[in-house]
């Protein structure tokens, strides 16, 4: 709140203005005559005055008259008649604001507000830079706000990632004693063990076996997984095309299409079966017989599983501890070898391998044939 | 920046097709190329305005003027930023401004 005096001739006009004031919460201290107004500032000391423009006086002399008298007095003119011209004059003449008619409480509240805490215009030969835009400002510090959180969560996000990642177990046993295979559907690992002929739906973030498909007449020993399809091989060379039900229901069969076969692959394309004795990799097409296509010599020891990661095929090789990526166009070539340490101390054979989208996984059987199934998860295996 | 003791009233003109009265305001920054105008006249902008102010002794008339950017202040008042269209003009407000900043007495 501040003390106005208010100086105008009609009654009319100070209750009029006085009541505004009012409800703007300042007090108003009404004078008709200059000397009223000049006895009101001395005794009152407002922090300004308002005149008014007509009704017999002249804003514009009683502006520098009370300037005259107290030169830091912000004085505000209220026009009872609209005139720009008078406006302007009033303000050369000293007047810090100009209200026009009608007087308006907002019009009266912009006014007051603005006169209370006036300043010189600001001059300059040159043209200043443009002003700064609060809003644009605004937007680029919650960019850039925005940006740094996202960047500091992205950042946090990894480091849980990496340590719920460091957390999990890189290797554990397996409810099973003779796995052959190992097969990723997406979201879980598949443990093929011939010996109890079942496939064991296996989380890959913990220990849990989620589910148990027991495939009573056949002794599966490798499985792929496609888009709408589970491919089995059993021991006797039989490849079965299954849906992804719950029962793994058998849709095809090819009685004997791949004698021997250790692993099998699926490309989108071609169904890839590899015969571990032989050491033998087939491309077969997805015809009534799986017609063979093409048929490459593999390297190796003893390769004993197959897998396709998405680009590339992959051979598992039990004598050798290591993983062959090799050429799509021609398997027969080897375009990386890794070595497989975890398997040094030879108590364990590999057996299976897959691939859940950033880690190898192997599956692998005592040689002793003494003990669970191990799986091992490769982080370290570079592609 | 200098700054002067008072702000510079201003008598702000509109072209005829805008068919508005004459409104006034005050002068918070004056540039050779364009000043910051606040005045209780709603100013948008892209409009065009013709200020007449005096400065240092001199009077400018019908100094041509874009509004290119306004907005309402604190107190309800248009804040609105100018610039001169006429390069003429603008040469003249420099001199001017030049010679009352020299002389010391804004």
């Amino acid at each position: 709140m501040a003390e106005i005096g208010l100086l105008a001739a009609e009654t009319a006009d100070r209750e009029e203005l006085g009541l505004l004031l009012g409800e703007l919460g300042h007090l108003a201290h009404g004078a008709t005559r200059l000397d009223e107004a000049l006895e009101t500032v001395r005794e009152r000391k407002p922090r300004a005055f308002l005149v008014v423009d007509g009704g017999g006086l002249d804003a514009e002399l009683l502006s520098r008259e009370l300037l005259r008298a107290f030169p830091l007095l912000p004085v505000v003119a209220a026009l009872k008649t609209r005139d720009a011209a008078r406006a302007v004059a009033l303000m050369r003449a000293g007047a810090a604001e100009v209200v026009a008619p009608p007087w308006t409480r907002e019009d009266l509240k912009a006014c007051v507000s603005k006169t209370l805490r006036w300043r010189g215009t600001a001059l300059s030969p040159v043209r200043a830079a443009p002003r700064r835009r609060a809003g644009l400002w605004f937007a680029l510090a919650a960019g850039v706000f925005l940006a740094a959180a996202l960047g500091v969560a992205s950042h946090r996000r990894a480091q849980r990632a990496r340590a719920q990642a460091a957390a999990l177990p890189d290797r554990w046993y397996l409810p099973v004693d003779h796995p052959a295979g190992l097969a990723f559907d997406g979201r879980h690992l598949w443990v093929v063990d011939w010996f109890s002929q079942s496939l064991y739906e296996q989380s890959s973030g913990d220990q849990q076996v989620l589910a148990v498909r027991h495939l009573t007449a056949e002794t599966p020993v490798a499985a792929a997984f496609a888009t709408d399809a589970v491919w089995t091989v059993s021991a006797d060379g039989t490849i079965v095309r299954r849906m992804r039900d719950e029962r793994l229901t058998p849709l095809q069969r090819y009685p004997k299409a791949a004698p021997d076969c250790a692993g099998l692959a699926f490309d989108g394309l071609y169904l890839w079966t590899l015969d571990g004795h032989a050491k033998v990799l087939t491309k077969r097409l997805l015809d009534a017989a799986l017609t063979p296509v093409a048929a490459y010599r593999v390297k190796g020891l003893k390769p004993t599983a197959l897998l396709w990661d998405g680009q590339a095929l992959w051979t598992l090789d039990a004598g050798d501890r290591v993983l062959r990526r090799l050429d799509l166009d021609d398997p027969a070539l080897v375009l990386q070898v890794v070595s497989l340490p975890e398997y040094g101390d030879g108590r364990y054979a590999p057996t299976g391998l897959s691939w859940d989208g950033r880690n190898f996984w192997t599956v692998a059987e005592r040689r002793d044939g003494q003990g669970p199934a191990l799986l091992i998860r490769h982080p370290a295996v570079p592609r | 920046m200098t700054r002067a003791p008072r702000l510079i009233p201003v008598l702000l003109a509109f072209p005829a097709a805008a068919a508005r009265q004459d409104a006034w305001g005050r002068l918070t920054v004056l540039t050779s190329g364009g000043a910051e105008l606040s005045t209780a006249a709603r100013l948008a902008a892209g409009e065009r305005v013709l200020l007449s102010f005096e400065l240092g002794g001199d009077r400018f008339e019908g100094l041509r003027a874009r509004v290119s950017r306004a907005e309402d202040d604190a107190d309800g008042h248009r804040l609105a930023e100018l610039s001169f269209e006429d390069p003429v003009q603008r040469r003249a407000l420099a001199r001017v401004l030049t010679d009352l900043l020299a002389s010391g007495l804004p």
